[in-house]
């Protein structure tokens, strides 16, 4: 299903704050099923200065976060009880291939899918795509404490 | 499929995601291999992708030793292969 979630609604969702939200909008959304996010990279970000001072590459592992941060958002978006929105949510496992390097004035989009999703934590596939090409997949496995 | 074949599959499966490759079918995953509820749920999720079934969230906590997970989804299986 397409939907169109804006930043303030990505930034009421995530229990992360800045600099730590790294997805700008939802695009997609099927309940229990998939999500798909986006996110502008520009070279006026915290971590490009330092990443690297000669060559302005968007860290890998900011990537990995990115997609983690769009299975939260899969997750609150599914369960809508009011006291879900104190959850925390730690990742306990990754499995990460890096194909392309992202750079400033990428746009990336992250896509999530379900393997297995419970109350207390799930297990999904991510993609981190630029112009149809991925940059990166992982599969996640995540907790959630309540 | 018979239960040994299943029983030898989902050892395959569990020594891949816990990393190990020598332990018995009634070892505990918590106390004897270090496995904790995480790994539980991605050797449910990969035995679920891998069989084409759905293990109900209630079975999780039963997943204590391989001889509970061939348990289960011989159980699971059942009224699909029956």
């Amino acid at each position: 299903m397409t939907v169109r979630l804006g930043f303030d609604d990505v930034r009421r969702l995530l229990p992360q704050s800045y600099p730590f939200v790294l997805v700008d909008v939802i695009e997609e959304w099927e309940r229990n099923s998939r999500i798909v996010c986006r996110k502008n990279v520009t070279g006026n970000e915290w971590m490009i200065p330092g990443h690297f001072p000669a060559q302005a590459i968007y860290p890998g592992v900011l990537l990995i976060e990115g997609m983690a941060q769009s299975a939260i958002l899969l997750f609150r978006l599914d369960r809508t009880k009011p006291d879900d929105a104190d959850s925390s949510f730690m990742i306990a496992g990754v499995k990460a291939r890096f194909l392309r390097p992202v750079v400033p004035g990428d746009q990336i989009r992250y896509e999530c899918t379900v393997i297995k999703m419970v109350s207390t934590g799930g297990v999904v596939e991510a993609t981190a795509q630029v112009d149809g090409e991925i940059a990166a997949k992982a599969d996640l496995t995540f907790a959630v404490q309540s | 499929m018979n239960e040994q074949e299943l029983r030898s599959q989902l050892k395959s499966i569990v020594a891949e995601i816990i990393e190990m490759e020598n332990f018995g079918d009634d070892e505990s995953f918590v106390t004897d291999l270090g496995v904790d509820s995480m790994m539980a749920l991605e050797i449910v999720a990969r035995i679920e992708k891998t069989y084409r079934i759905r293990i109900p969230e209630e079975y999780l906590p039963e997943v204590k030793s391989l001889n509970d997970v061939t348990r289960i989804v011989a159980q699971v299986m059942q009224p699909v292969n029956g």
